[in-house]
């Protein structure tokens, strides 16, 4: 399998949350600051390519009609030990994100991927799929907390990044972010649920608009092609 | 027909097994880390509202009157008690120590755990100057604790008047409970 | 007792509703919104479920989990909870109320999914909730989910006749109306009970 395709299609053509359009309630519940976003797609990412993993290569002995009931369990033990992980070595994460981490066990990613990609393809295959998609994911959420946390409380980088003593990078969620304009002139609704529904809903219909672009600009291209060849032969 | 679903059960039950097997190891691994980090984040929150050298001793009060209190610790110094109290904020509950020196003025709030909205409730337990200043207006507060608006000198957080509300509210709780401890 | 029945209610239907402040239960939620209908019978389900995987759930956490110290098996146990009762309930249904099968029966597979029926049972566990006030946060939890899922539901038989820019057809723009129905339910906010 060509892997630049797969890459192109996980973070673009066939994104999970733009495209296929699944996994929403934690990408529009969380992705107040730039250290839950992050946090929250690094562990979709781990979780998914373990979970393609597993199940791909346990894909010949899974029983056809319980596979659904093995996916769960496989993907809820791994979603458990993240979830542990988190809490005995990033406590402001896991505190932050709350029940969305294990919360990810019914996120549609996971088992959508299972169930349309892992079943069919090879272990290494499935590996990648699993490391692009939830790339995928990871940005889409990334864009959406830079957003809402720059028109929100115009800042970037909360919780990640911290400037007061130096730049440095912050893993317990600590650090102030780089404070762009102050505060009190944001528009905090966007920190609100408000600004989740609309800031993924600006987002999906940019995705859309640009997708049609493209595709017309294929077509037009197509066209072009087909009319040059026509043009030869009737020459 | 029977034979198939003894089959698919047992597949079932080993996967099941297997996971909780491995799950057991990982908690195993990381359970005494979680523990002490719960109880650190605990002792942290206490230093921050009363400082005592040699440790806090849990005491009796009256859960029935106070409903909201969930423990009281008097500190081995003597000079005051730490009071832990959930209440609901604007988004869920809010776990909070409050500190009560022994003229029972406050001697400072630290929220523990809470979920109100990032950048506005969730100001109130930030390491944000905002929050250090907001958290400081408690300091020295006796037990007729309010906000500005209701006549009081604490002054609430900017589009945060609920979560305001309600630990300026817990505070007073806080520092009658422990008046009623005589 | 029946104060804190009463502000749970309230939380769960209006102030913390578990679609516009939470964010449980999306999917379903611009899913199965297409018309008022649907959204009814889906809300019912999940209402339905949510109540009893509220009261199953406690019972398997306090009497067997807890005790055995295995707590941290409950997303693993909670999940195939749900998803065993989602099947009981769609058997039972079937065989003795054929007519409720009929209205809900589609609806019922998908709910093993929605994130508002584990959320529901994994808060009940962070909240501290005894027996009675985790089937009221349950119920109550799934009403606000048909009361938002129902409500949504008009709103977007609605915006079929409106015109908006092409790029937005689909969930684009049920998720900007989504988000003035949730700026509608920020006025909720804290309302309490005395």
């Amino acid at each position: 399998m060509n892997r630049k395709q797969q890459f192109k299609e996980g973070l673009i053509t066939n994104n999970p949350v733009l495209v296929q359009q699944i996994g929403m309630c934690a990408t529009m519940a969380i992705t107040t600051t730039l250290f839950n976003g992050v946090g929250m797609g690094l562990s979709v990412l781990i979780i998914l390519t373990c979970c393609n993993v597993v199940v791909a290569a346990l894909r010949k002995i899974i029983p056809d009609e319980i596979r659904l009931a093995i996916f769960v369990v496989v993907i809820a033990g791994f979603v458990t030990i993240v979830d542990l992980l988190l809490q005995a070595f990033i406590p402001a994460l896991s505190a932050a994100l709350g029940v969305f981490i294990p919360l990810i066990v019914v996120n549609c990613i996971i088992i959508g991927r299972a169930e349309a990609f892992c079943q069919k393809n090879t272990v290494k295959d499935s590996f990648f799929d699993g490391i692009f998609q939830g790339l995928g994911y990871t940005c889409v959420l990334i864009i959406m907390c830079v957003f809402r946390e720059f028109v929100g409380s115009g800042r970037f980088g909360g919780g990640l990044i911290d400037i007061a003593n130096g730049f440095r990078f912050t893993l317990d969620g600590t650090g102030g972010g780089i404070q762009i304009f102050p505060e009190e002139f944001g528009a905090s609704i966007m920190n609100l649920p408000f600004g989740g529904f609309l800031t993924l809903g600006l987002l999906i219909g940019l995705m859309q608009y640009a997708l049609k672009k493209s595709e017309k600009k294929k077509k037009a291209a197509e066209h072009a092609a087909k009319e040059a060849a026509l043009k030869e032969v009737e020459e | 027909m029977n034979n198939k679903i003894v089959k698919l059960s047992l597949v079932l039950f080993v996967i099941c097994a297997i996971t909780a097997g491995i799950l057991g190891i990982v908690n195993a691994l990381t359970w005494e880390r979680i523990d002490q980090i719960t109880h650190q984040k605990e002792y942290e929150a206490y230093a921050a509202v009363l400082g005592s050298e040699s440790g806090y001793t849990e005491v009796e009060f009256d859960k029935a009157a106070f409903p909201t209190v969930d423990s009281v610790n008097q500190s081995n110094d003597g000079n005051g008690y730490v009071v832990t109290s959930t209440f609901s904020g604007a988004q869920g509950s809010i776990t909070m120590a409050c500190g009560v020196g022994t003229d029972l003025r406050c001697t400072g709030i630290s929220i523990i755990e809470h979920s109100e909205t990032s950048g506005l409730g969730a100001v109130a337990a930030s390491t944000s100057s905002a929050g250090e200043a907001f958290r400081a207006q408690f300091v020295g507060q006796d037990e007729g604790i309010a906000l500005s608006k209701a006549g009081g000198s604490i002054d609430a957080l900017a589009g945060a008047t609920i979560t305001s509300t309600a630990v300026t509210n817990a505070t007073a709780t806080s520092i009658k409970c422990v008046a009623s401890l005589g | 007792m029946l104060a804190n029945i009463l502000s749970i209610s309230l939380g769960a239907i209006l102030i913390n509703n578990f679609i516009f402040s939470q964010f449980l239960g999306c999917c379903p939620f611009l899913g199965c919104s297409n018309k008022v209908d649907t959204a009814a019978g889906m809300g019912l389900a999940v209402v339905f479920v949510m109540g009893l995987a509220s009261a199953i759930c406690w019972v398997i956490d306090n009497y067997i989990l807890i005790p055995l110290n295995l707590a941290f098996l409950e997303t693993l146990a909670f999940i195939l909870v749900i998803a065993a009762l989602v099947q009981f309930v769609e058997m039972f249904l079937k065989k003795s109320v054929p007519s409720l099968y009929s209205a809900l029966g589609i609806y019922l597979p998908l709910i093993t999914t929605n994130c508002a029926v584990l959320g529901v049972v994994l808060l009940n566990v962070q909240n501290n909730y005894n027996f009675i006030e985790s089937v009221v946060y349950g119920i109550t939890g799934g009403l606000g989910f048909m009361l938002a899922i129902v409500l949504f539901a008009s709103v977007r038989e609605r915006t079929q006749f409106s015109d908006y820019p092409e790029c937005f057809e689909g969930f684009p723009i049920c998720l900007v109306s989504a988000a003035l129905v949730a700026m509608a339910f920020m006025g909720f906010s804290g309302m309490k009970i005395f």
